[in-house]
């Protein structure tokens, strides 16, 4: 949850702080630009995905609720959603040797959330990181594609059955890790 | 009993990542309306994949985007600063306007004067209503009537600037941990987030701008449903409204 720092650039940057704005944007803008640049795939779309982004947030402010959860995790939840309706927009599919090594992409750093949220974060990164290759890649490409899984087997060449079983298997993995710590 | 509902339990997660093929989505949220135990399954599996966004490294964006966005924040406090528009009418002229071009009474004049002094002290209301007006006056703008069982209004389309505004009357107030959220509807069923909104406490008129990252020649309609606060990947909560176009 929020911290009383965080918890009063929020309240600020409800009343229009521009202020509060760039010290949001500057704790959060390499999350943001990370996550968008690894759904799109290029500099230049992730660059603007990114200030759609924190536009939205200098818009949309007042709808956090910090009981809900973490502001980062709200942002980066906008962040993507941003980013695949990009991708869609574009059509964007990159051929699945232009997407990034699946070893790059799973790992966290210290990150300005609460000692039991980074413990949770890590935790779960790694519970990714030990998935087998064929369950990362159903997630990789749910989640950082916004594939359904019928073009999952379709892109990868597995049946539908196959597809839906691994899919269940790993957020099943991933659930467990998640409630274990 | 359990065997109806194991298809639908399977499918969860897929629903959760987002990943749910649209035939089985329309299924299963015709479930979850009806079934406690598959809501909390979903807002279990939900935690997770949230949380998901957390695994992926930080990387700086370029320097310059920072100087970009500053330039794009008002430069003045959140406060009534009318901007220019390109017509110069005043406070009354422009409530007229907007009734000649929305079609309503003369009941309807004075309540637009009123909804717009009450709501005239947050500039971000009062751009996204200059916005519908403004987009009353293009000649290639749709203006599709909205007619849902708690709400109704306007919907103001024109796909050639890739603009749109919504304009609803009497929007039933929700919980605070609930938002409104859009929805781009395209030829396939498949659902697009297009933002969130809250009506205003008090405010008998809602405008919201669609927000213009997708090309709006692509959908065939919108809706508009109850979801959690910050929103759903995909609609959940009971809806609103929907409109074709």
């Amino acid at each position: 949850m929020l911290d009383t720092d965080e918890n009063d650039l929020v309240a600020r940057l409800v009343r229009g702080d521009e202020d509060a704005f760039l010290a949001l944007y500057d704790r959060y803008s390499s999350r943001v630009f990370g996550l968008t640049l690894r759904i799109l795939g290029d500099p230049l779309l992730a660059e603007e995905a990114t200030q759609d982004t924190f536009l939205k947030l200098w818009n949309r402010a007042g709808l956090y609720l910090a009981e809900r959860g973490s502001l980062v995790v709200w942002l980066l939840t906008i962040a993507r959603h941003t980013a695949l309706d990009r991708l869609r927009l574009e059509s964007r599919r990159p051929a699945l040797s232009e997407s990034y090594d699946i070893g790059d992409g799973w790992h966290s750093l210290a990150d300005a959330g609460s000692l039991s949220e980074e413990s949770r974060w890590r935790s779960l990164s790694f519970a990714v990181q030990a998935l087998s290759p064929e369950h990362r890649r159903v997630i990789e490409l749910a989640y950082y594609q916004g594939m359904s899984q019928s073009e999952i087997s379709e892109v990868l060449g597995w049946p539908l059955g196959t597809v839906k079983t691994r899919m269940r298997a790993a957020l099943q993995n991933l659930r467990h890790a998640w409630n274990e710590t | 009993m359990a065997n109806e509902h194991t298809p639908f339990l399977e499918n969860v997660p897929a629903y959760a990542i987002g990943a749910l093929d649209a035939e089985e989505t329309v299924a299963l949220e015709a479930h979850l309306r009806a079934c406690e135990s598959c809501r909390a399954e979903l807002a279990a599996y939900r935690d997770v994949t949230a949380n998901l966004v957390m695994t992926t490294p930080p990387q700086p964006p370029p320097a310059s985007l920072r100087e970009t966005l500053r330039g794009q924040m008002p430069h003045a406090p959140k406060k009534v600063t009318p901007r220019p528009v390109s017509w110069s009418v005043g406070q009354w002229a422009l409530g007229a306007a907007a009734v000649v071009l929305l079609g309503l009474s003369l009941f309807g004049i004075r309540q637009v004067q009123v909804l717009q002094r009450q709501q005239a002290a947050m500039s971000r209301q009062l751009e996204n209503e200059q916005a519908a007006l403004a987009m009353l006056s293009y000649p290639g703008a749709e203006n599709l009537t909205i007619e849902g069982d708690n709400v109704a209004g306007r919907l103001l389309l024109d796909k050639e600037r890739n603009a749109a505004v919504l304009v609803l009357w009497d929007v039933p107030s929700i919980a605070q941990d609930e938002t409104y959220q859009i929805w781009l509807i395209a030829p396939n069923g498949d659902r697009t987030s297009a933002g969130l909104f809250r009506p205003e406490s008090g405010a008998r008129l809602t405008t919201e701008s669609i927000l213009p990252t997708q090309d709006l020649s692509k959908f065939t309609g919108l809706g508009v449903t109850v979801e959690p606060a910050g929103g759903s990947d995909q609609p959940t909560g009971p809806r609103l409204f929907k409109i074709d176009f």
